[in-house]
């Protein structure tokens, strides 16, 4: 029988992931690091797809792209921004959520959205890429951290050292400082989460923030930051179980939805 | 580098020759064979300024944006706006250098208009002023520019500093204010002043104003017959160097005929028109930028932008500094932001706009102030609204990755 199989292509920054979706669901996903080259990464992200889901390539029946690298993705049905497959795909995984909260590797988006998963309004970080996965690189070399410990390590301590530079440079050197003054690690890393879900909380300030609130991109796998936004809304979020495929699922969508 | 730098020396050179000016001409006209008429007259107005201010035959006066050029061409002088040669510097992509030059004198949180004419006039590059009249409307940090620039040529700075309110009081005040820096100007510059040139220069805005307004009318056809891209170019540009100069007779007439022919053969700008946008505040990005590919491309027209929007009434040549006055502070886009707003609803309707860019120009507080007030506004009336962060002329501070996702997010958002 012949499946139809619709891929979303996410070409970030920093990560590539690749979603293969059937009219039963996903089949199979895959995510690996950009790099210097976003077509190679396409190629590779999109084979590893097909791999684990042993899938060949002519069961491909459209490719949406999204993600800064969008554009360059040569084999694509349509491009999408990663705004409205983020809100898309966040509204597939838990259908009650109003409002998407997206950290990526260079930049964070708010995306309200209404009760069909469609973008009412959205606010990015401007100019810097302060409080997003890149920063968090840097925060966590300048620590000795693995970037997938920050978050459970920070939850290690109640209180946090504030950090008062958001240029991600600037930041580097206060916790460069902190750590001669003599403070803890962990209490460095709750700083720093508070001070990121600090900045996204203001940014939600800008629009009318209702409804479930749903985190997606890379950063969402840091418990730290989840949990400080969590104290900060004073409600749950939704978490997805992989929200690093979370615009490439929306990408899927769209794929699947194209007429 | 060296051969650079021989080339610098070289064109600032022949800048300075007033005769350079005349022989470009042919071969400007030759390059913009294709461009429409009132674009050549656009193109003419600013090589003969150039060459006039060049040639010491009048005073030049420099003056910025929202001070009223009738008042210097009522005075016979040359008005030269340092702003707009800014953004021309950027259209042609020079302003990198002039900008790094300035920013070793002055802090590159101010507006990059103003930076990049600093660089201008510290590389000799711009015509020497015999007064500086700056306006403080808007923008405070101009006049402090202009006082800097000032000191640096040696020449008399005076200042317009025009009320925040419309009351009555306001208009007498500004009257005589305006008075008292003609008064000064005409002594500065050893020029009379002379009623019968008033009245003409006062007649011919009145003339050019008439026609802004027919072509403002013509633009609210459906499909948009002109570009909001050139509107925010040598439109405004026109509107704000050239009113009082027989220059905007040749220009505005033009330009009506240009868009007539356009509207009677029923062809918009684009092919298909999806949507309909307004653009807000007074400039755009005049580097090479991909925002208005963007939005063409996906059939969303720029249907008209506020820096063309008709705020003064007619000008009342028997009573010119009362006009000046009421012109100065009919200004919508100072005192309260609810006259902004008024305008920005009579934009709306008048060009069936469903969609606002509002462009937040690095360093410019006056409109990134409102631009929340604004977009509260209209979401509440269901109008889509971005506020689009970027830069008028440092290149700089544009980053083409979060513009694309920003307008395309946007217009996805808008179906």
């Amino acid at each position: 029988m012949n499946r139809r199989i619709y891929v979303g292509l996410d070409i970030g920054s920093i990560s590539s992931e690749a979603l293969l979706l059937s009219e039963e669901g996903i089949l199979s996903y895959s995510i690996m690091a950009t790099g210097p080259n976003p077509k190679r990464a396409t190629r590779e992200c999109l084979k590893e797809a097909l791999s684990k889901g042993g899938i060949g390539e002519e069961s491909i029946s459209r490719v949406v792209a999204t993600g800064y690298g969008r554009i360059s993705v040569p084999f694509k049905a349509k491009e999408v921004t990663e705004i409205t497959c983020h809100a898309r795909g966040s509204h597939f995984l838990f259908p009650r959520t109003r409002t998407v909260i997206d950290i990526g590797g260079q930049d964070s988006k708010v995306i309200t959205l209404d009760d069909r998963g469609r973008v009412t309004d959205f606010v990015m970080n401007d100019k810097c890429a302060a409080g997003t996965g890149r920063f968090l690189e840097v925060m966590a070399h300048a620590l000795e951290v693995k970037l997938s410990e920050m978050g459970r390590r920070s939850l290690k301590t109640k209180k946090g050292v504030p950090i008062t530079s958001m240029c991600t440079v600037f930041a580097e050197s206060e916790v460069i400082s902190l750590i001669a003054e003599g403070y803890g690690v962990e209490e460095i890393l709750k700083g720093i989460h508070d001070s990121i879900a600090h900045r996204i909380f203001r940014m939600t300030r800008r629009l009318r923030v209702r409804g479930e609130i749903t985190i997606s991109g890379g950063v969402a796998k840091n418990e730290g930051i989840v949990e400080a936004l969590k104290n900060l809304f004073g409600m749950e979020i939704n978490l997805p179980d992989e929200p690093q495929i979370v615009g490439a699922l929306g990408a899927a969508l769209y794929a699947k939805e194209m007429i | 580098m060296a051969n650079k730098a021989i080339g610098l020396k070289f064109l600032r050179k022949m800048i300075h020759f007033p005769s350079t000016y005349s022989f470009v001409l042919p071969f400007f006209n030759l390059l913009h064979s294709k461009e429409n008429q009132a674009y050549r007259v656009w193109v003419r107005f600013l090589l003969s300024t150039f060459r006039d201010a060049y040639a010491h035959q009048k005073p030049v006066v420099w003056i910025n944006s929202f001070l009223p050029s009738e008042l210097i061409y009522g005075l016979d002088a040359i008005p030269i706006l340092p702003e707009i040669i800014s953004a021309l510097v950027s259209y042609l992509g020079w302003s990198g250098r002039f900008l790094s030059r300035a920013d070793t004198s002055i802090s590159t949180d101010l507006c990059s208009f103003y930076r990049c004419a600093l660089g201008l006039a510290l590389e000799d590059f711009l015509p020497r002023p015999d007064l500086i009249l700056s306006s403080s409307q808007l923008c405070d940090g101009a006049n402090k520019f202009f006082n800097y620039l000032s000191r640096l040529y040696h020449c008399p700075h005076l200042l317009l500093d025009p009320p925040y309110s419309d009351h009555p009081r306001s208009h007498r005040y500004m009257e005589g204010q305006i008075k008292e820096v003609v008064d000064k100007a005409t002594k500065i510059l050893s020029l009379p002043l002379r009623k019968e040139r008033l009245r003409l220069v006062l007649n011919r805005s009145n003339q050019a104003r008439h026609w802004i307004e027919k072509i403002n009318q013509l633009r609210q056809t459906i499909p948009s017959p002109f570009p909001g891209s050139e509107g925010l170019s040598y439109l405004s540009g026109m509107t704000f160097h050239s009113m009082g100069s027989p220059w905007a007779l040749r220009f505005f007439p033009l330009l009506y005929a240009e868009i007539e022919r356009r509207v009677f053969s029923k062809k918009g700008y684009l092919p298909e028109e999806k949507h309909r946008f307004l653009w807000l505040h007074h400039v755009r990005p005049y580097y090479k930028n991909e925002i208005f590919n963007i939005l063409s491309s996906r059939g969303i027209a720029l249907s008209f932008e506020e820096a063309n929007y008709l705020y003064w009434p007619p000008l009342d040549p028997s009573e010119p500094w009362k006009s000046l006055a009421d012109k100065i502070l009919s200004n919508v886009w100072a005192g309260p932001i609810e006259r902004r707003m008024k305008a920005i609803e009579e934009m709306r309707v008048a060009y069936s706009i469903d969609g606002v860019i509002h462009f937040s120009h690095w360093g410019c507080r006056q409109s990134c102030g409102g631009a929340a007030i604004i977009g509260d506004w209209l979401k509440e009336k269901g109008i889509s609204y971005l506020i689009l962060f970027g830069d008028g002329a440092d290149p700089n501070n544009y980053s083409p990755g979060q513009t694309r996702t920003r307008l395309e997010a946007f217009i996805e958002m808008m179906g």
